[in-house]
């Protein structure tokens, strides 16, 4: 096939930076390809994309050399408003791409400003195809964080571009939501569009990418089909790329051959064991002291249309000392507005809510600060200082702590942040945000943490050491609380799982309890991680939950078999 | 204690992002807002300028129940009304006590009571005119009379940022209140709680100028590759976006009626 985007030996360097991001890259990719290019913080891989539509090097200036060719256009000769045609671009931070107040205005937007008489046409028929025609006349604001996606799809659609990049389509979608997306995806692919994501999670590259591209340091590494691609599985994870679970134990046990990418493909490659081992039945540790309890609470909030949304109905919830809870449930479960409720932020409107024996409704958030610490989802909004070091030390400082210099120090320490401790927050990397706004809550030394989606919008890398990280705190808190759609992280950490469906807890147990409830897995679109349903799929008694459980009790496993073979 | 709970509930920042919104786009349905733009801008160029060079008092009272009327008609929000109060109020007292202070004696008063009415003339046809415009449909009506595209486009995307920008204050303000200390003692009538939430108020600024600064970087880029530049410079987008916009019966009977209003106010007055 005919190349639709050609890179020849193409160099760049940012204004200001020390070295270049880009180093003599050369790449072609065919039209109708699907195309997922990995790679970690830093790799290039965003460059690479703004290289496509022309932003580079008409919008950023900086020391630029070599070809491209979009459709055969040189993209050096041709303007962004030309290129931007044919290539469409959603953005990581897509939010700040919606121009309009309203869903159609946004979605006509494109077509409108490149003069196009049927620009409504255009705008219609490109929301029927992210399935957001029913909120059309909508505002942006009344729009919930999936759909402000899909329309910030439906605005570069609406244009008809051949070529649609997607930087990070699923960062911070359900799994639901994020199969939703690929699904559109798939459907523009086979359409004939050609499709480049950039993604963390390789499981979505195995089910839907048809070609990988493996940067690093500003130089492509590889460009392979997927299979071969996330079969090299030393080379992914030499440059911190996990290959799906299923591939990573396939590759530990010593599979021969070609290593399976999909749950699919493994099962018939790992069928020989029947056999399981004793099933070890959890025990939950927690002690009787109640911290939080939460007695008929509702919780409703006034939306723009002046009417109440409810948002939590009739919640009853005991948080004791040594529960280390993961709270998981589909976006717009209510788990953000439960946990704001512990801080006193927000009021509920009946019921009654207790922290260590005070009334959360009577005691000011200020005083409830000291027992209660909420970390954003965004940790942006938690940086209210210039720089990390004061950030950290603004809550010891207002309490005129004597040891103030000391503590913040440790706590640099403890985080890896003493090398960035005068930078400004708001200007570091997503990891490093992370890890600085973990820092300030844990220096505020509360009982109790919550956690809004630690892990969201982080590389596979970065997510592992902050997970490491939550597993350090346990011993410095008497009980945490973590809001997440990363049901390994819910695996590795919690020892409770709560279920929230529709502003109601559903379910209250364990990952056991949890994963091996097929309805309720269902009823609150939650995926158990892939290695998970790959034992379950051979017909293991024994859940595992991580791909080194997979690999010790399929070896004891083998072991067994081999005695009584 | 009970009140001022009840009170700062009612006034919490989510509640002001609501009645602003609905200033800006819940009128959609009134008289006024099914006006074209022009007959609107028409309508303010001589309300809200004439009543400055009119001393008739009895024509003012007349402008001033007409005004009265088109404000009902136009439903505009209570917060907004309130507001335009207090303004008007505050204005007018500090003048009279200003004239007071400086010699002056009760005699003032009348004179100060045909200002604030005046002033009160213009305002409620400033509310009628530019609430019952939604800030799509004001934006188009300037860029019919003439102004560039940056500038309609400009209070369109205003308006887009406005709630998210007021969200990202508050949580910066909420941070804020968390990692501070508030005040042990209220103080006298409050004093030390209310100095310390106008600080806060203030502090809460400076992040929310960074980290807006960052997320521009986006909009700028998207803004380039939606064409917006091409569109400003070229006359038939402009064309194909103001379509919609026509001059309809309803604005000429609108138009004439106020003319007749007017011109009977100075004949029978």
């Amino acid at each position: 096939m005919k190349p639709i985007i050609e890179i020849k030996n193409v160099k760049y360097q940012y204004p200001g930076a020390d070295k270049p991001v880009l180093n003599h890259v050369s790449l072609s990719v065919d039209k109708g390809d699907f195309v997922a290019i990995l790679g970690g913080n830093g790799s290039g891989k965003s460059t690479l994309c703004k290289l496509i539509n022309g932003l580079i090097p008409h919008y950023y200036v900086g020391d630029y050399s070599g070809e491209v060719l979009v459709k055969g256009m040189a993209a050096e000769k041709h303007k962004v408003a030309e290129l931007s045609r044919h290539v469409g671009y959603v953005y990581q931070d897509f939010e700040n791409q919606i121009v309009s107040p309203k869903v159609i205005e946004d979605a006509e937007f494109a077509p409108l400003h490149y003069g196009l008489a049927d620009y409504h046409e255009r705008a219609v028929h490109a929301l029927d195809v992210v399935g957001l025609i029913d909120q059309q006349h909508k505002f942006i604001w009344q729009l919930s964080g999936g759909q402000k996606h899909l329309l910030a799809l439906a605005s570069i659609l609406s244009l008809n571009p051949d070529i649609i990049i997607m930087d990070e389509p699923v960062a911070q979608l359900d799994p639901q939501h994020a199969r939703e997306i690929y699904d559109i995806l798939k459907k523009l692919n086979d359409e004939g569009k050609t499709i480049i994501v950039i993604e963390h999670h390789t499981e979505f590259v195995a089910a839907y990418a048809r070609n990988v591209i493996l940067m690093d340091q500003g130089d492509v590494l590889f460009k392979k089909p997927v299979k071969e691609a996330l079969n090299e599985v030393d080379v992914l994870l030499e440059h911190q790329i996990y290959p799906p679970q299923v591939t990573q134990a396939a590759a530990k046990i010593g599979t021969s051959g070609i290593l399976p990418i999909t749950i699919g493909e493994a099962i018939p490659l790992m069928a020989s064991i029947v056999e399981c081992e004793q099933n070890t039945v959890h025990k939950l540790r927690t002690e009787d002291k109640p911290l939080v309890t939460f007695e008929d609470v509702t919780f409703s909030y006034k939306t723009i249309t002046r009417e109440r949304d409810q948002v939590l109905h009739d919640v009853n919830l005991t948080i004791h000392q040594g529960d280390y809870i993961a709270l998981v449930g589909n976006n717009g479960a209510g788990k953000s507005s439960l946990m704001r409720l512990i801080t006193g932020l927000v009021k509920q409107e009946k019921g009654q809510i207790a922290l260590d024996g005070k009334d959360v409704r009577k005691t000011p958030p200020e005083h409830l600060a000291e027992i209660v610490t909420y970390i954003h989802q965004n940790p942006e909004h938690m940086f209210i200082d210039d720089c990390v070091k004061k950030d950290i030390g603004f809550y010891m400082k207002a309490r005129k702590d004597p040891r103030t210099e000391e503590k913040v120090a440790n706590l640099l320490k403890q985080f890896e942040l003493t090398d960035l401790a005068e930078r400004d927050s708001r200007l570091l990397s997503g990891g490093q945000q992370r890890r600085a706004s973990l820092a300030v809550g844990v220096g505020m030394q509360p009982k109790l943490m919550l956690l809004d989606e630690p892990t969201a919008n982080l590389d596979i890398a970065t997510r592992k050491h902050i997970t490491r990280i939550l597993e350090e705190l346990k011993t410095q808190l008497q009980a945490v609380v973590i809001a997440t759609h990363d049901m390994q992280l819910a695996c590795e950490f919690a020892n409770r799982i709560i279920v929230m469906h529709e502003g109601r807890i559903i379910h209250d147990g364990t990952k056991a309890s949890v994963f091996t409830n097929h309805n309720l897995l269902k009823k609150a679109g939650l995926n158990p991680p892939q290695i998970f349903t790959l034992a379950k799929k051979l017909g293991w008694e024994r859940p595992v939950y991580t791909v080194d459980d997979f690999i010790e009790l399929y070896q004891s496993k083998e072991a067994w078999d081999g005695v009584h073979a | 204690m009970e009140y001022t709970r009840k009170f700062t509930e009612k006034l919490s920042v989510e509640q002001v992002k609501i009645e602003l919104l609905n200033t800006a786009y819940g009128n959609g349905g009134t008289f006024f807002a099914k006006l074209d733009p022009r007959t609107l801008f028409l309508w303010y160029a001589y309300f809200g300028i004439f009543p400055w060079f009119i001393h008739e008092v009895m024509v003012l009272i007349g402008m001033f129940l007409f005004m009265l009327v088109t404000t009902y008609v136009a439903r505009i929000s209570p917060l907004i009304i309130f507001i335009l109060c207090l303004g008007l109020l505050g204005q007018g007292g500090y003048l009279l006590i200003a004239s007071l202070f400086f010699g002056g004696d009760w005699t003032s008063i009348l004179p100060l009571l045909i200002l604030t009415l005046k002033l009160s003339v213009i305002s409620l046809a400033s509310i009628t005119v530019f609430c019952s415009m939604n800030p799509e449909k004001l934006s188009n009506g300037l860029l019919k009379i003439g102004l560039p595209g940056q500038i309609s486009f400009s209070i369109a995307y205003g308006y887009r940022m406005l709630p998210t920008l007021l969200e990202e204050y508050h949580h910066v303000f909420q941070s804020f209140r968390l990692r501070g200390k508030a005040p042990e003692k209220h103080g006298f009538l409050y004093i030390n709680t209310i100095a310390y939430f106008i600080k806060l108020a203030v502090l809460s600024f400076y992040p929310l100028l960074l980290s807006t600064a960052k997320r521009a970087r986006t909009t700028v880029e998207a803004l380039e590759t939606k064409g917006s530049m091409y569109g400003f410079n070229h006359i038939e987008v402009k064309k194909l976006k103001l379509a919609g916009l026509k001059m309809k019966k309803r604005d000429y009977y609108f138009l004439a009626g106020s003319l007749v209003y007017m011109i009977s106010l100075f004949l029978f007055l």
